[in-house]
């Protein structure tokens, strides 16, 4: 499947672009998005933990089973106010 | 007066003022957060304000329906998106209650939890020219913070 990822706040320094698309396995989860996403940018891998992943206004679990042609936003630490 | 609790550009806080205080209401709170012009020594010149608006939009309700219930209170707040230069409002929270102690302790709450749970990122512009993305903490729910 393919997935389209928004990169928000810092993410997008760190993947150098604000969308990036990543072809992922079958039954693939936010996991494994952030997984491969980490291998390809190592300043996100460095902050992997720090960062949530939304699915329109909803904040999604890493276990969330991602579909075909889904987009996903990178939510880095936040700094508002 | 727009419904957005997201706006393009600096705030007019006297937006949020200009709706007449319930009859109930004996105390009236405002906090408005402005961009300043220095930070941890670096001379800041403005602030470009990010946000992911769909789920800011929903974390910015959520905080004033919690702050409502919480402290009895009635609770606004709205944030600015985009280019801000040092003076600018970025954020305001005006809190009207029955008395002054749920307006101020409203107001400290909301602002707090505003800063913990709402995707919004600050890129401090510099008078060098450079400009970065602040830390940050990583979101939580408005019911977690």
């Amino acid at each position: 499947m393919r997935i389209t990822v928004e990169c928000h706040g810092a993410s997008q320094r760190w993947c150098g672009a604000e969308l990036v698309n990543l072809d992922l396995g079958e039954a693939a989860t936010v996991a494994d998005a952030l997984g491969r996403l980490a291998e390809r940018y190592p300043e996100l891998a460095l902050r992997r933990d720090t960062v949530a992943v939304a699915i329109g206004d909803d904040i999604v679990a890493v276990t969330h089973e991602l579909s075909d042609g889904e987009r996903i936003a990178l939510i880095p630490p936040v700094s508002g106010g | 007066m727009s419904t957005s609790r997201l706006r393009q550009g600096a705030l007019n806080i006297a937006e949020w003022l200009a709706q007449p205080m319930p009859p109930d209401c004996g105390g009236l709170a405002v906090f408005a957060g402005t961009v300043r012009d220095v930070h941890e020594g670096r001379a800041v010149t403005g602030i470009n304000y990010h946000a992911h608006a769909a789920l800011a939009e929903r974390r910015l309700a959520e905080i004033e329906a919690e702050a409502a219930q919480r402290f009895g209170a009635q609770v606004s707040v709205a944030h600015a998106v985009g280019e801000l230069k040092v003076g600018d409002a970025s954020v305001v929270i005006v809190v009207r209650s029955g008395h002054r102690a749920e307006a101020f302790a409203a107001c400290r709450w909301a602002i707090d939890t505003l800063k913990q749970t709402v995707p919004i990122w600050k890129e401090e512009r510099y008078a060098d020219g450079a400009a970065r993305f602040l830390e940050g903490t990583p979101i939580k729910t408005v019911k977690e913070s």
